[in-house]
This record gives C-alpha cells, sequence and structure tokens, in this order.
C-alpha cells in the first residue's frame, strides 16, 4: 500500500511545484547576497536543468506504468426481495394448504373386485405467530356403502415455548406407537397401499385409539446426542360401541381420562435411527361391565432416503373389575430400500386378539380387513410385497400383494393397486 | 391357539434382529467425505457461535433446533433447486436430495410436528443479505463467494467440526 510520502515524490506535478517554489525564492536570495550574483545565478539555472530532467524522467516512467488500480466499488445494499422464492402451496399470508388424494383398483378372493375412491385429504397449517400455530385437517373417505364420510380428522391449536415445551391442545392422532403419528392420513406419504393393520384408523374399525380430543404435550429432553423425547397426552379416550365416533368430541363417556406417555430417541451417531416406546392407560365404558385398558407399544425404525425399516410391537391388556385379563398381540416388520424411482417393500404382520374380549366385541366393523366381515376378533397374520412407483415428485404408483391367513377361517390373498397424489 | 402365541414373541425377536443387522450394514460409512470446493456455513456476525458439527448443522436446518444458545429464533436460508452448492450440502449434511427435503418437511408437517423448511432465496448474495440483516439466520455459500471481509455484509464464517473452510480436514465441500 502507497504512503503519502511516496505520492508526492512520484508526483511530477507537485515537482513542478517545487520548481515554481525555487523561481520565487531566487530574488529574495539575490538581494540577500550580491557579491556572488554570477554564482549562484549559474548554480540556479543548472539547478533548474536537473529538475526538469527529473520531471522528464517521471513524466515517462508515469506513462509506461499500468494504470492505477480503480478504486473498490462501493458496497450496494441487496435487494433480496428480487431473489425471494414464493412459498409453495401458501395460499393466504398465514395458510398453507396440501390436498391428497388416492384411488385404485383391487381384488380380493371374496369380495368383488372394485375401483376404490380412496380419500381427498384438505391438510391446511398456518403460523399465527413465531411460536403459536394452528393445524387443520378435513377428510372424504369413500364408505363401504359406497357414500362418502366426511370426518374433521384434526384440529389443534399448538404454542412452540421452546424445542423442550410444545403444547397442543384439540383433535389430534394419538402418539400410540410410530406409524400413527409418522403418517397418519394421505397415502401419498406412505409406502405401501394401506395402514399395518394394527394401526387401521378406529373410525374404520381398528382396534387402537388412533384420534383424540385433549391435549398434547411434547419435546426434546436435554440429553446431548442421544436426542431423547418425550410425550405426553390427557385426553377423553375412546368410546366402543357399534356406530359409534371412536372420538368422543364433544362428550366423554365417563370422568376418567385417557393418559398417554411415551419416550424416543433419536441418537445422533446414527441419523434416521429412531427407537421408542409408548404406555397408555384408560377406563373404558362399554356395554358390558367397564374395563380397564393398557395399551404398550415399542418400535425400533430406521429412515432415510434411501432405506425405511420400521418394526413396532403392540400389546393391549383389557382387564375387568375382579375379571379375566384378555390381552391382544401384535407386530409388524416393514423393509424397504430405493432404486431411483422404484421402492419395492416387504411386509409381514401378525395380530391376534382373544375371541371373547370384551371390548373387541363392540367395535365398529373393520373395513381394512380383507374379509368382508364385521367385529373381527381372532388370529391374522401374513406377509406383503409390493413395489411404488414415484413416476413424479408428487404422485406415485402403488402395487401390492398380500396373503393373510386366519384362525378358523380361509387364507385369503389380494392385489391391489394404488395412485396415490398431492398438490 | 398355543403354537401361535408362542410363535409370535419369537417372530418378533427375530425381525429386530434382523433390523439389527441391516442398520449395521446401511449405515456403514457415515458419514461422507467430499473432496471439492468448500461450502463456507455462515450466521449473523452478532451471533456468538464460532463452531457447528455436521449434526449440529443438519437440526438447524430440518428444524430439529429452533432457538440459538442467545435465545434468538433460528432462521435457515437456503438457495433454491439446483444451486449446486445446495445439492452437496443437503447430501453431506441431512443426506438427501431436493425431494427428500420437500418430503420431509411435508411428513414433519402431516404428522403434527412444529417444522417451518429453511427460507429459499435465489442467489449467494441475498443468502448473505438475509444472514446479514437476520440476528439469528444461517445459512451457506460456495467459497468463491464468501470474500471475509465487509463486502460480504455482518457476516462471519463458522467453524464445521473444528475446522475452517479452508482447512484439509472440511467436510462440507461440493
Amino acid at each position: 500500500m502507497r504512503n503519502r510520502y511516496s505520492i508526492a515524490i512520484r508526483n511530477p506535478f507537485s515537482s513542478l511545484v517545487l520548481c515554481a517554489g525555487l523561481v520565487l525564492v531566487i530574488p529574495t536570495q539575490a538581494q540577500q547576497s550580491p557579491t556572488n550574483q554570477d554564482q549562484i545565478n549559474q548554480q540556479l539555472l543548472e539547478r533548474v536543468r536537473e529538475l526538469e530532467e527529473e520531471v522528464s524522467q517521471l513524466k515517462s516512467a508515469t506513462s509506461s506504468a499500468a494504470p492505477a488500480p480503480a478504486p473498490a466499488p462501493a458496497v450496494v445494499p441487496e435487494a433480496p426481495a428480487a431473489d425471494e422464492v414464493p412459498v409453495v402451496n401458501e395460499v393466504a399470508p398465514r395458510l398453507h394448504l396440501n390436498v391428497f388424494g388416492d384411488g385404485g383398483y383391487g381384488f380380493y378372493s371374496h369380495v368383488p373386485n372394485s375401483f376404490d375412491f380412496g380419500s381427498l385429504d384438505l391438510f391446511m397449517t398456518a403460523q399465527l405467530s413465531h411460536q403459536v400455530s394452528a393445524l387443520g385437517e378435513i377428510l372424504f373417505i369413500s364408505q363401504n356403502d359406497n357414500s362418502v364420510g366426511v370426518d374433521v380428522e384434526r384440529l389443534f391449536l399448538r404454542y412452540r415455548q421452546s424445542d423442550y415445551f410444545t403444547a397442543s391442545l384439540g383433535r389430534y392422532h394419538t402418539w400410540v406407537g410410530y406409524y400413527n403419528t409418522a403418517f397418519n392420513k394421505g397415502e401419498f406419504l406412505e409406502t405401501t397401499t394401506d395402514r399395518p393393520f394394527v394401526y387401521a384408523f378406529d373410525d374404520s374399525g381398528g382396534v387402537l385409539p388412533m384420534q383424540e380430543v385433549g391435549l398434547n404435550i411434547t419435546g426434546q429432553i436435554p440429553s446431548g446426542k442421544l436426542g431423547l423425547n418425550y410425550v405426553v397426552e390427557v385426553g377423553n379416550g375412546r368410546a366402543y360401541g357399534l356406530n359409534a365416533e371412536p372420538a368422543q368430541n364433544n362428550q366423554d363417556a365417563n370422568n376418567s381420562k385417557s393418559i398417554n406417555g411415551g419416550l424416543f430417541m433419536r441418537p445422533d451417531a446414527i441419523p434416521g435411527l429412531q427407537l421408542g416406546f409408548s404406555l397408555r392407560h384408560d377406563n373404558l365404558t362399554v356395554p358390558g361391565p367397564p374395563v380397564a385398558e393398557t395399551i404398550a407399544t415399542v418400535h425400533a425404525v430406521f429412515v432415510n432416503s434411501n432405506y425405511e425399516i420400521l418394526n413396532e410391537g403392540v400389546l393391549v391388556r383389557h382387564v375387568e373389575p375382579n375379571g379375566p385379563v384378555f390381552t391382544t398381540s401384535a407386530f409388524y416388520d416393514q423393509f424397504s430400500r430405493r432404486f431411483g424411482a422404484f421402492r419395492p417393500y416387504f411386509r409381514y404382520q401378525y395380530f391376534n386378539a382373544p375371541s371373547n374380549d370384551p371390548v373387541y366385541l363392540y367395535a365398529s366393523p373393520n373395513e381394512d380387513v380383507p374379509l368382508n366381515i364385521t367385529g373381527f376378533v381372532g388370529r391374522l397374520n401374513g406377509p406383503s410385497v409390493g413395489i411404488r412407483y414415484d413416476f413424479t415428485e408428487h404422485s406415485a404408483l402403488k402395487l401390492q400383494y398380500d396373503r393373510f391367513s386366519f384362525r378358523g377361517l380361509p387364507s385369503e390373498n389380494g392385489l391391489t393397486s394404488q395412485v396415490a397424489f398431492m398438490f | 391357539m398355543k403354537k401361535n402365541t408362542t410363535i409370535a414373541p419369537l417372530l418378533f425377536v427375530m425381525a429386530f434382529v434382523a433390523f439389527a443387522i441391516v442398520l449395521w450394514l446401511t449405515t456403514s460409512g457415515y458419514p461422507v467425505a467430499a473432496a471439492g470446493d468448500p461450502i463456507v456455513v455462515i450466521v449473523n456476525a452478532a451471533n456468538p457461535i464460532d463452531n457447528l458439527s455436521v449434526v449440529e448443522l443438519k437440526k438447524l436446518f430440518l428444524s430439529d433446533r429452533s432457538r440459538w444458545d442467545t435465545g434468538k429464533a433460528v432462521a435457515p436460508v437456503i438457495l433454491t433447486t439446483g444451486a449446486p452448492e445446495r445439492t452437496a450440502f443437503l447430501k453431506i449434511v441431512c443426506n438427501m436430495n431436493d425431494a427428500d427435503l420437500g418430503k420431509y418437511f411435508l411428513q414433519a408437517a402431516f404428522s403434527g410436528k412444529s417444522a417451518t423448511p429453511p427460507k429459499e432465496v435465489g442467489s449467494a448474495a441475498a443468502v448473505k443479505s438475509f444472514v446479514a440483516g437476520s440476528a439469528g439466520a444461517i445459512g451457506f455459500v460456495k467459497g468463491s463467494d464468501f470474500h471475509g471481509d465487509a463486502s460480504d455484509g455482518s457476516i462471519k464464517a463458522v467453524k464445521v467440526d473444528g475446522n475452517a473452510s479452508g482447512d484439509a480436514g472440511y467436510k462440507i465441500r461440493m
């Protein structure tokens, strides 16, 4: 970097100024020393010639040198607005809307082959402030009687105080196991064409309480690289009975509230791994004696962009006062691997409920059972294999073969296809 | 009936053993190391953070962590789809591609999780401008887009796993 001194010496115009100064000084000095006038004049003329030569040298040096670098341009403030990208699915400043749909064709041994409308799912979220948000989900789903039912699947207001405490109040999907909160409705997000039997929705005849009205609290537990999280839920619980709405939206059948708690970990060391369990208790009001229900689940899942490995086990205990204990056990294992747009998968599931269970005897018909039977209890187990093809980023085609064995009933083969999409 | 109840736990245990084996096979090879031009992680100059791990970066960009230690809200910003530094960053830090990222936040929202996707902007200059203008912002730019002087605005680079972007051990590269 140049300093002021070097700039002054090398500037030819500065030298000229010096010469002019000398010329102005000459008369003064001549008046002060008249005896050596000729000698002084000669010296001054020589000095002028020297200076003129120096000036000419500096001029030539300056013209041959590279031009001085231009001053750095001033930093102009960016205009980020021009670079901002519109947010996908933002239909209003606060509202995001996603629509899920699915349909397909399937045939099983004991029911007529049919095209299936599937469902239309309107999923809405809104960020009301940095800490408060809302979620709503309205579902239009085809029924076994060919009608289309409308269901407010979820509606809750959520307050996120920090990563360690988030509370939601309203109707939500219970944290019973992994599958119910990871996939919910919206078949596009699921790898398979349907949910595991044990996680069938309760309003479709599933055995577990999948939806509830109440309070849900969740958050992280300071645990470093273990990545521990907790979930606590308090709600009205599930109603059982033919044609009963499982989620008690407005009036609980009793004063007892369901309590559900869960812990899960996502260790930093293995991204994609989640291990967890949940424990839920409720007192059920059923046509017979009241029943205490305890549901325990455990899961080990590993999900990344290529692999999906899901393992879950469920144990349900129904206890009558001073009466017998009825235990239902179930599990499923699912493995899939992505190859580009294709994702083949395999699932094995097992479900076994006592035939005389005092609760399931009064459950609504299960629409997800391949056989057209109602109030299913007993054993169901068997494999499913299939392939999912994502032909666009937001639409997928699935083809799945099932073979189920039942206790006391003939085995069932089924082939289903499904187109699932979102926009 | 008794035979079935005996087989069920055995099948379940076998499934978990198989799960452990497959998990071991599928996770071998982490973390992914790259060897191209560095991608510089930047935060607001007022942010006291100087170093982040790859795991912490993933949590910040995937909304698993919503606040800095200072209490400021985390505001990640990312370039739009197609930018090579975005593709490389997602692959190395999040083990995702663009479609995976979209699906992740869609599924997170659908599952009721409070997750906000990163703000998307169209240029490295806009990334720097956003980070300079928001105390809790975090973003990333190519090394050639980060000058380390006043022309970048009020931003600074942070180390990743203890390495600066110029170090040989720096993992996030294109």
